[in-house]
């Protein structure tokens, strides 16, 4: 298996160059519908990391890990120290259900409506968020 | 951040003026949008033609943008790309703002109905 790790400051002004950076990794391993909802979840689960999840140092960076295996590719997002688990299949809201007045509540319902598999929980002794995509290509 | 053009029917064209309009920039943009409502614009046309991906939080900002206008102007979208429109689809914003396929066709459609 393949495995990439990247840092991203824990900070909004870095969640866009974290996702060019994780897409440009993956080209040619997703087709293009695959990659437009890879983007979606990449963004909305870096910018809901850096804004929700409390660290006892907003200086230490954010891990993400892409990791493929014979047919899909999983991003995992790790939880900075110290932050309270959070699993966001527990409250994330159908995107049918939301109200098409409100300014925010999407995010994890895009993620889960976009991912082919959400899990949360513990990997290489570190609590994070994996998402896998069914892949097209190889690395 | 964002840039403007006025044209004719005191219609207002706004390009965000970024590439990516997500929830790093997007409060700025609502709030310039925000102010040029507030200094009396009220039929705007946002033209997405340079904007290659928008995430929940740049909908937001633009949906808080269509709420300030209310019933007293008119919002619509013009120029989106294909991730772009997706995205609007997938969120079910397609049902909510009028979407044109670029700016000459909303300013002419805004024209009409004025």
């Amino acid at each position: 298996m393949t495995s990439k790790s990247f840092h991203m400051q824990n900070d909004l002004g870095d969640v866009d160059r974290m996702v060019v950076s994780l897409k440009t990794a993956v080209e040619g391993v997703l087709d293009d519908a695959t990659m437009f909802k890879f983007e979606i979840c990449a963004s909305e689960a870096l910018s809901n990391i850096v804004k929700h999840a409390a660290s006892a140092d907003k200086s230490d960076p954010i891990l993400v890990q892409l990791s493929e295996t014979k047919s899909s590719l999983n991003i995992a997002i790790f939880d900075p120290a110290g932050a309270t688990p959070f699993d966001l299949r527990d409250h994330a809201r159908d995107l049918d259900t939301v109200d098409p007045l409100a300014e925010s509540g999407r995010g994890m319902g895009l993620i889960m409506q976009c991912a082919d598999a959400v899990t949360y929980g513990s990997q290489d002794g570190r609590i994070g968020l994996i998402l896998t995509f069914t892949k097209s290509g190889d690395f | 951040m964002i840039h403007t053009a006025k044209h004719d029917s005191d219609i207002t064209v706004i390009r965000p003026g970024v590439d990516r309009l997500t929830a790093v920039n997007a409060k700025a943009f609502k709030d310039e949008v925000t102010a040029l409502i507030n200094d009396g614009a009220s039929q705007l046309i946002v033209d997405f033609q340079d904007v290659t991906f928008l995430d929940s939080s740049g909908l937001g900002a633009l949906v808080g943008v269509l709420k300030k206008i209310g019933h007293r102007g008119d919002l619509a979208v013009a120029g989106l790309t294909t991730d772009v429109a997706q995205m609007f689809k997938i969120c079910r914003m397609d049902r909510v703002f009028t979407t044109y396929a670029n700016v000459d066709a909303a300013l002419q459609k805004m024209a009409e109905n004025q």
